[in-house]
Parts: structure tokens; sequence; C-alpha cells
């Protein structure tokens, strides 16, 4: 039976988490073989913080597997939460819009590119017609009301939903193959269509907008083809995609109360 | 920021007009509140939930100046200035119903700019704890009955301990001893900030309200305090043994005799007036003036 016991200050410090190594090795060695160490440890432990901080782990929030996506490439965890929080990035969403893009590109490859091609933004444009906004975001009237700038939330998930969608709409391209980069003429009406539908939705909600604008581009495309994945069509679009940023900027302090439409 | 005395001015409203479409919700509407319970009454549609948006920063109105702390609440700076002093429970609080009560108010702590997590928990357990939900903090909300529901967001509404509650119906769903626990919570409150309370309850507005503020059609009819409320009634309530065509309100109570509000006939016996046969009084005398 071993004489030497772990001073005062080491178990004090052992129990407090501050010990170091090796000290902290040897203390623990001892201690699982010392029973009067052990009940001296015992006593020094804070067990109402212990408890404390048990129960903080245990009712503490979960994140899910795109909050933990998020965290880990470096996103703070409460911008993870407030980005999560719209239905466009959660996993059921995500598989879905997965599962459609892989069966419009297999249709593409079958028949036209343009299927491809024309819903891939629509997809976007679903996505962010239901990130934020009255009627979508049970906590609208909260956020718009908070320190917290409504227009930032509703742009941080719009890069959010749009960064998600690219990257799925990229690794769909892989079952369209032979076009080369016109294949990725998706990206500048997603921009585009996005753009529009937050200009418009201060007047008439996310919704009618999405609705609005996603009906003009499958007209568009119906009556037009291929011609907005050409050259000139997507210098169009990217014209009209810088053009309506500046415009959606200026507008910023609109987001920052309820619109009309939500005092009805 | 507390308020340290009943006249230190926490909101003014001056001259605020709001319309929308042909509608105008509020009319000239201009109040002040002090630290204390204000409560605002009035008929459905009279403005109270647009007037509370307005106060909230939540819609900007057509005309007129709010002011909160010293900052103009309607624009610039001094707008976040006041949301960061708010606490605000909306009339139809919406929900991430997938999320847990725990979760809704710590996803409300960080809209409130509350970024460090230990913190933030630590926050979300005390409101919770002074709503009374400590043992439902890990229930999803979908799961949790009305009143509960109304306990979460008035726990979310307390994140950051707000210098200015606004609190739109927050006694609605709740049965009577709730009611009683969320009337000691607010009373305390109350001692060092300024509670802006919409309700229908005249018994909140009787047994919590320094002032009250009777808002109809948009404008202001009455402010005061609710006894002043009350005695607008004020040899107005009379009781007979049977139902007087003619009178304001007619009813028979538990006791088999009629109450009644309005001019009584000479010699009937009169009651002392509360706050109910005031309000009635007043809405009474605001049509009898319309009609003119």
């Amino acid at each position: 039976m071993t004489m030497w016991h772990v001073p005062d200050d080491d178990l004090r410090a052992y129990a407090g988490r501050g010990l170091g190594p090796p000290l902290l090795w040897s203390t623990e060695t001892h201690v699982l073989s010392c029973s009067r160490c052990r009940s001296r440890l015992t006593s020094l432990v804070a067990v109402d913080d212990g408890w404390a901080r048990l129960d903080a782990a245990l009712d503490a929030p979960r994140p899910g597997p795109v909050e933990r996506l998020l965290i880990g490439v470096g996103v703070p965890d409460h911008t993870a939460r407030l980005l999560t929080a719209t239905p466009a990035l959660r996993l059921s969403w995500l598989i879905a819009v997965a599962v459609t893009l892989a069966l419009t590109a297999l249709l593409a490859k079958a028949f036209t590119p343009v299927v491809f091609l024309g819903a891939a933004p629509l997809l976007t444009l679903v996505g962010v017609a239901v990130s934020f906004g009255p009627g979508v975001d049970p906590t609208y009237e909260l956020t718009v009301t908070s320190p917290v700038h409504a227009f930032r939330l509703l742009l941080l998930r719009c890069v959010a939903v749009l960064s998600v969608n690219t990257l799925l709409c990229a690794a769909a391209t892989v079952f369209v193959p032979g076009y080369g980069l016109a294949i990725a003429g998706w990206f500048l009406p997603s921009l585009a269509l996005t753009v529009t539908t937050l200009l418009l939705s201060p007047r008439l909600g996310p919704v009618w907008a999405a609705i609005l604008v996603g009906s003009a581009w499958v007209t568009t495309i119906t009556w037009a083809g291929m011609v907005p994945f050409t050259t000139a069509g997507q210098l169009t679009l990217l014209a009209a995609a810088a053009v309506l940023s500046v415009l959606l900027a200026r507008r910023a302090a609109l987001f920052d109360v309820l619109s009309d439409r939500r005092l009805r | 920021m507390t308020l340290t005395s009943a006249t230190d001015v926490a909101v003014r409203a001056d001259g605020v007009v709001l319309r929308y479409g042909h509608t105008t919700a509020l009319d000239g509407v201009s109040l002040s509140l002090g630290a204390g319970v204000t409560g605002l009454l009035g008929p459905n549609g009279a403005g109270k939930t647009t007037l509370l948006r307005v106060i909230a920063t939540a819609v900007r109105p057509d005309a007129g100046d709010v002011s909160a702390f010293g900052h103009d609440a309607l624009r610039g700076p001094g707008r976040l200035e006041v949301r960061r002093r708010l606490g605000y429970l909306p009339q139809d609080p919406g929900f991430h119903r997938s999320f847990t009560a725990f979760e809704f108010v710590d996803y409300v702590a960080i809209l409130k700019e509350l970024t460090n997590r230990s913190a933030r928990h630590a926050e979300v357990r005390r409101v919770l704890a002074l709503v009374g939900l400590d043992a439902v903090r890990t229930k999803r909300i979908r799961a949790l009955s009305g009143g509960m529901r109304q306990r979460v967001a008035l726990a979310a509404a307390l994140v950051g301990d707000p210098a200015l509650l606004i609190l739109d119906e927050p006694t609605v769903g709740l049965d009577p001893e709730q009611r009683m626990r969320f009337r000691e919570l607010f009373a305390d409150l109350a001692e060092d900030r300024a509670v802006l309370l919409s309700t229908h309850q005249t018994e909140d507005v009787m047994s919590l309200c320094r002032t009250v503020v009777v808002l109809d059609q948009g404008r202001v009819r009455f402010t005061g305090t609710p006894t002043d409320l009350a005695g607008l009634a004020a040899g107005r309530v009379w009781t007979s043994d049977s139902r007087v065509p003619g009178a304001l309100a007619s009813w028979r109570t538990g006791s088999g005799a009629y109450r009644h509000v309005g001019d009584p006939p000479p010699s009937a016996p009169l009651l002392d007036p509360t706050i109910e046969d005031g309000y009635l009084t007043l809405v009474d005398l605001r049509a009898t003036e319309a009609q003119r």
C-alpha cells in the first residue's frame, strides 16, 4: 500500500480540470488505486456543478446534419442555427432536390438539355422562396423586430441555399455528358430568378413572387428553348442579375419592417 | 436600462398615423409609457395590434414619431437600439414546431445577439424557469398545449431582460391559474421596466395596470387609471329584479337580480361600477357622438 497521497493543491486542480500532464496522468493513476484520495476528491468536486454541466449538455440543442456540416466548415454555431432554421436546408429537402435533379438530368439526356437547364433554377427559386418571409418563416415577425438585420439574415439564407443547390446541380450535370460548359447554363438563370424574386417579395410575399417569376421563366424557356443558354442569353442574364442586385441592395430597408400584406 | 421611477418616460408616440389601403388603422395616436404596466383596451379592429407593431418597430407609420429610451424608434441606428431593449410577444406568435421549447427560445436568443453559447444557454434556462417551463424544456413545441406554447413565446420575449415589454394578448389560451401566475410575473417585471399589454381581459387591466389606454377606430379615446375608467360609469350601473329595455347592457347575475349599465330610472339602486362598465360606457359615448 502506497504511503504517498496527492497533495491538496494538485487534487483541487485535478477536480477543477486544471491539472496538466504529466501530473495529470500520475494523479489519475493514483486516484484509481487509492480510496483515501478518491474520498478526498469527492469532497473537492462540486457535485452540483457537475450535475449542472450534465444537465446543460442534455438539454442543449443538437445540431442536425447540415448544421454540423456548416459548423465543420467554420460557420459559427449561432449563424449555422439561424441558417438551418429554413426548410430549404433540411436533409429531407436536399434529398428531394437531389432526386429531382437526377431525374431531370436523366430526362435531359434522353430528350433535350432544356429540361435540366430549365428545372435547376426553379429548384433554387423554390428553396429561396421558403427561406424567409411572411407566411413561410413562422418567426418572421420576431425576426423583423430583433436586432439581427432581417435583410442580412435573408441574404445569408439565400447564399446558403444557392451554394448548396449549386453543388447539387453541379453534381447532377454528371448525368448529362457531352454538352461541355453549356450544361452549367442553369447558374445565371438561378441567380437572376432569385434576385428578381427577392425584389418582388416585399410587395407580393415570397411565395407569390416565386410563383410569378417561376411562371415567367417556364414561359420563356417554353417559347425560346435554348436561347437563354446561348452566350448572348447568358450575358443578358448576367447583366440583369447585376442590375437587379444593385436595386435589391438599395431596397434593403424594405425587409426591415413587415410588408403591407402582413398587416391585412 | 431600467426605469427608476414611474415618471421616467420609456416610450413616447406622437401623432402616429398609419393607413393601409383605404383603411386608417391609426389616426393621430399619441401616448407615453413609463415604468409599470400600461393596458391597451379596445374593440376588435380598434388598431391595438397595429399600434403595438409600430412601437415594436415592426411597422413604419405614414406619419408621426415614436421614440423609446431617447432613441428614434422609426429609423436609423436608433431603431436598432430600441430593438436591443425590446421584448415582443406578437398576437400570433409563430413557432418552428419541430424545435423543442429550449431550441426555440435559444433561436430567439440568437436573434437577440446572444452569440456566446454557454451564456445564451444559461439565459434560455433562466427565462424558461421564469415562466415555469423548466420541466418541459426538451419537449417539442408541437407536443405542447396552447397554454404552454404561449408561455414559450413569453419566455422568448423575456430573453435578454428587456427594458420594454410589448405583449399582445399574452393571456389568451391560459387557464385561470396560469393567468394568475402570469399576472404575478408581469407585476414583478413591471417594477423597473415598461410593459405595454394589449388585452380583452378587463380583470388583467384592473389588477395589473397603472395606466389604461382605450383605443377605438384608430384613436385614443381614454387615458387614465383603471379606477378613472371605471368611474366613467359612476351613477350608470344599477340593479333590478327584471330586465329593463333600453339599457346599454343588461344581464341576469348568479343571484337572480339583473345588472344594468346605462341611464338608470329614478330611484334605482345604484351599484359600484367596474372597469368593464366604464369601458362599455366609453364605447357607447363614442357611438353616440359618431351618430350626431
